[in-house]
């Protein structure tokens, strides 16, 4: 019924989304491609969280198409998804201020991040049958792995609450790793952090592309660190499109520095 | 040191001890490694209670007060699941439990089995259950625990009223249950039942709470959104830990009428509510043992040492059970089972040799 691009994991098409009478959203179109990371930047209000929580079908009365080549290969019009089974098409998202549950391990913690790959259900839980048990014990492996991966293995037994911003950060990202996401979409993932640890973040980004295999969609404010990670960045101002094109070319806008910095009236 | 010491006198109490030592050894390992067998463990001491009533070691009412302690422990541990991993709020809890115990009670009047009955009484109160999760949906926090509270109310004067269901002040007489049409209980035997289905209901939760379901319902209680993100569906998991509280509640009701075989309008009410979430509150936030714990401060000690204590003057123990619930609250906000656990830090503390009296300098020099 849909269809989509050669290469292309996402693309979205004349999305609208208004509060009331402000258009938060105005007719947006841009896509991204596979193994592909990209930024999406604009003024304070753009309209950016937005977009994200359009994406993830956290609002229901927009206008547009979103479309997403899912796990399986095929093309899904994300509109047509509820919310919660978003992950299971295989996309997945963080959250700004990383929502994690404190009182739970690190490792549960990353438990929950697959809890739509899960297929025992509640009676098997409550019986503990030997497919509930070996189904939890290979999710643990897969969350052992994404640990070792993420450098916070030493810390899975220690609760989620308490930590420093820093790792809660990791914590949220692998989470999002333990769903075989095909798009991961990060809410200002550097945020809060300091110099080295967003340094660190975003050799991290690079590694989980081409480890796991999926693109990255992120919003962040730190323009060194957008520069630095994305392949392309999306400028929009007032949620309207500016430009998509290399973090290079973007800066050298001038379109995309008038809405950051002002019109030169002289 | 010690061993060397132990090899130059083996004496004949050691030898003597030696299977006692394996066999507790046995025990921790045991212990240790799988919670099962704590429950367990703990079933068989609480089944000994009427054995030491029979040996007039404790005096027979006070077998009734711990049925009555097993049976709204299972109560808790529902409103534990529901209040503790879902953070969702009810306070129809009691309305629950008077709607099992009345409810075996008339289906068993109507001539079914002890079995089919308590399935029926189940089917009836997980539809109930059902829609007041359905409600929850649409309503959050206080406002639910309004409408629940209104729920609770309905159930209270419907006890009061309906008189073809519960005889209204008249009360409803049952008897010790008979399992599978064959085995007739007596009162030893019921409790030894009671506690066997507590057992039961802990290891259920145990399972239900490290699995995927109760990690659901901990993601939904912190961030709704976030558990939605991680495919966490609010409405399913809302109604399961509704539905789940509710059983619990009605078997604990079922329970009370096998076990008292007298229900009464009267018992079911806000003030038993409230002292089930105390319980909950007071004994421990998303712990097993510590619910049982909760439900002994606020209902057996008093019950149990201050009415002994204080006989003449009515009134005194609940006051000391009051002050007790305050003290608790304000020093172990999550429960009174975190004293095991500083007990233990003292322990190894004290073992290490770290353990001092001292008297705390600096503060005194900030003064």
């Amino acid at each position: 019924m849909y269809s989509l691009n050669k290469g292309t994991l996402l693309e979205i098409k004349n999305l609208v989304m208004s509060f009331g009478g402000l258009k938060a959203v105005n007719d947006l179109s841009f896509d991204i491609k596979e193994d592909e990371i990209v930024g999406l930047i604009g003024p304070n209000g753009a309209g950016k969280t937005t977009v994200f929580n359009c994406i993830t079908q956290f609002y229901d009365d927009k206008e547009g198409i979103i479309l997403l080549r899912n796990k399986m290969g095929e093309v899904v019009n994300l509109n047509d998804v509820h919310v919660n089974k978003v992950i299971k098409e295989g996309l997945v998202r963080t959250f700004q201020n990383v929502e994690l549950v404190g009182d739970l391990s690190i490792i549960d913690n990353l438990l929950i991040g697959a809890h739509s790959l899960y297929t025992t259900d509640i009676i098997a839980n409550i019986f503990r049958t030997k497919k509930a048990k070996q189904e939890e014990q290979k999710f643990i492996e897969k969350a052992e792995g994404i640990l070792r991966f993420m450098g916070i293995y030493h810390l899975k037994d220690q609760y989620a609450g308490g930590q420093p911003y820093g790792i809660l950060k990791k914590i949220g990202i692998a989470r999002t790793l333990m769903s075989d996401p095909k798009l991961i979409i990060l809410d200002e993932p550097a945020a809060g952090l300091n110099e080295q640890e967003t340094g660190e973040l975003s050799d991290l980004i690079i590694s989980i592309k081409n480890n796991y295999k999926c693109s990255v969609l992120l919003v962040e404010h730190d323009m060194g660190f957008v520069m630095q990670v994305c392949d392309r960045i999306c400028a929009i101002s007032f949620g309207k499109f500016l430009a998509m094109d290399t973090p290079e070319k973007i800066q050298s806008n001038p379109i995309v520095q008038e809405a950051y910095l002002g019109k030169d009236e002289d | 040191m010690e061993n060397i010491k132990n090899n130059k006198t083996p004496n004949f109490f050691s030898k003597l001890l030696k299977p006692i030592t394996i066999a507790s050894k046995y025990m921790k390992n045991k212990l240790e490694k799988s919670m099962y067998s704590r429950f367990v463990l703990f079933g068989v001491l609480i089944s000994l209670v009427p054995v030491l009533s029979n040996l007039d070691i404790i005096r027979y009412s006070t077998v009734s007060l711990i049925a009555y302690i097993v049976i709204f422990t299972i109560v808790a541990l529902g409103l534990n699941i529901l209040l503790g991993f879902s953070g969702l709020m009810s306070l129809g809890t009691a309305g629950f439990v008077g709607f099992g115990a009345y409810g075996v009670v008339y289906f068993s009047a109507l001539g079914l089995p002890y079995e089919l009955a308590i399935i029926t009484t189940l089917l009836f109160s997980s539809l109930i259950g059902l829609f007041i999760g359905l409600f929850s949906l649409k309503v959050e926090g206080v406002y639910l625990a309004i409408a629940t509270l209104a729920l609770g109310e309905i159930f209270s004067q419907v006890f009061r009223r309906v008189v073809w269901f519960t005889n209204a002040f008249g009360g409803v007489h049952y008897e010790y249950p008979t399992l599978f049409g064959l085995i007739q209980l007596n009162r030893n035997w019921t409790f030894v039942f009671l506690v066997v289905v507590m057992v039961i209901m802990m290891i259920v939760m145990y399972n239900l709470t490290n699995s995927k379901t109760g990690r659901a319902f901990m993601a939904m209680s912190r961030s709704n959104s976030s558990a939605q993100a991680m495919g966490v569906s609010i409405a399913k998991y809302r109604l399961l830990s509704f539905l789940i509280a509710t059983l619990y509640a009605t078997i604990g009701g079922i329970l009370f009428a096998s076990f008292y075989r007298y229900v009464q309008p009267l018992d079911w009410n806000l003030m038993l509510t409230l002292l089930i979430l105390a319980m909950v509150v007071v004994g421990g936030i998303k712990s097993i043992f510590g619910t049982f714990l909760g439900v002994f401060v606020i209902y057996g000690v008093p019950s149990l040492w201050l009415e002994d204590l204080f006989t003449g003057v009515y009134g005194v123990a609940y006051i000391f059970s009051g002050v007790l619930i305050i003290v608790v609250i304000m020093y172990y906000p999550h429960g009174i089972i975190y004293i095991i656990q500083d007990i233990k830090k003292l322990y190894h503390k004290y073992k290490n040799g770290e353990f001092k009296f001292q008297k705390n300098k600096e503060v005194n020099k900030d003064v």
